[in-house]
């Protein structure tokens, strides 16, 4: 049953994506002043929705963690593989939204990059939370998981930073699609459906990704427990 | 064909394919992951001699 139920959760999230895919290219019309190239907008703008969620989901876990890690273990271990997996898919999407951006940004300014808040912010959030993962995998010793958690925290600051970036200081990136004052919105009703379908096809890509990662990282946990189950018995035989 | 609606469309390609290359990119290498953890899996349950 738990089978089939991911086997229908994948083939929904594959054919969301098709789907998403066809509207962005096949149905959405041209923008009027930027054309084509406007319709990199479908994947860029998503991935960095869904970054700030994967990446809330990792403070969530991160908080856990450190909430939990002396009275229930169990839990805050649960905590903790929340959190990297979060991270890891945050930084995924992220990646996706500093590569699109620049090659829109190519062709819609010119230039590949500048350094306007939006985008420095960005670029900050992707290295702090690089540096998440660099600490995971070559700190080692008892106290990782709770440097690793501190650090979390501190790196989802960045992500209001990020948000409200260009509400805060004039910058070169465009104005926000939504919140962003009375002339902000999509108003193009094909547009906007190619935009939310893309929306919720990397949404659930995202959670397949995240899910997966969790599955993963929580193996990994009982594999060291029962390495150091063996090791201990081995010394005390 | 008008030379920049050629190069606007590269750019499209380019901005669709790098994402999926990303993204399918990390699944594989996730799948790399989880097929080493079975197998360490597998290791531990056997009973050591």
């Amino acid at each position: 049953m738990k089978k089939l139920l991911i086997g229908l959760y994948v083939a929904i999230t594959v054919a969301l994506l098709g789907w998403a895919f066809y509207q962005a290219i096949y149905v959405a019309p041209d923008e009027s002043t930027m054309h084509e190239v406007q319709r990199i907008f479908y994947y860029h703008v998503p991935n960095a929705i869904l970054c700030f969620l994967y990446f809330a989901l990792s403070l969530i876990g991160s908080i856990a963690y450190l909430s939990w890690r002396q009275s229930r273990p169990d839990w805050a271990q649960a905590g903790d593989a929340l959190a990297l997996s979060g991270a890891e898919v945050g930084v995924v999407f992220c990646s996706v939204v500093l590569t699109t951006g620049p090659l829109w940004g190519r062709r819609a300014w010119g230039i590949w990059w500048t350094w306007d808040a939006r985008l420095t912010t960005t670029l900050v959030l992707w290295l702090i939370y690089v540096s998440y993962l660099l600490l995971r995998r070559f700190a080692a010793g008892p106290q990782m998981q709770t440097l690793a958690a501190v650090l979390g925290i501190f790196g989802a600051l960045d992500v209001p930073i990020v948000y409200m970036s260009n509400r805060w200081w004039r910058t070169q990136h465009p104005a926000p699609v939504f919140g962003g004052g009375p002339d902000s919105g999509i108003k193009d009703p094909k547009m906007l459906a190619a935009f939310g379908w893309n929306v919720l096809a990397w949404a659930l890509w995202g959670f397949l990704l995240l899910a997966l990662r969790y599955h993963v990282e929580r193996q990994q946990q009982k594999n060291a427990a029962l390495e150091a189950k063996a090791a201990l018995e081995a010394t005390s035989a | 064909m008008d030379p920049r609606a050629i190069l606007d469309h590269e750019f499209v390609v380019a901005a669709y394919t790098i994402t999926w290359v990303i993204q399918l990119g990390y699944l594989a290498w996730m799948g790399l992951k989880w097929r080493a953890q079975k197998r360490d899996a597998e290791r531990l349950r056997k009973p050591s001699r």
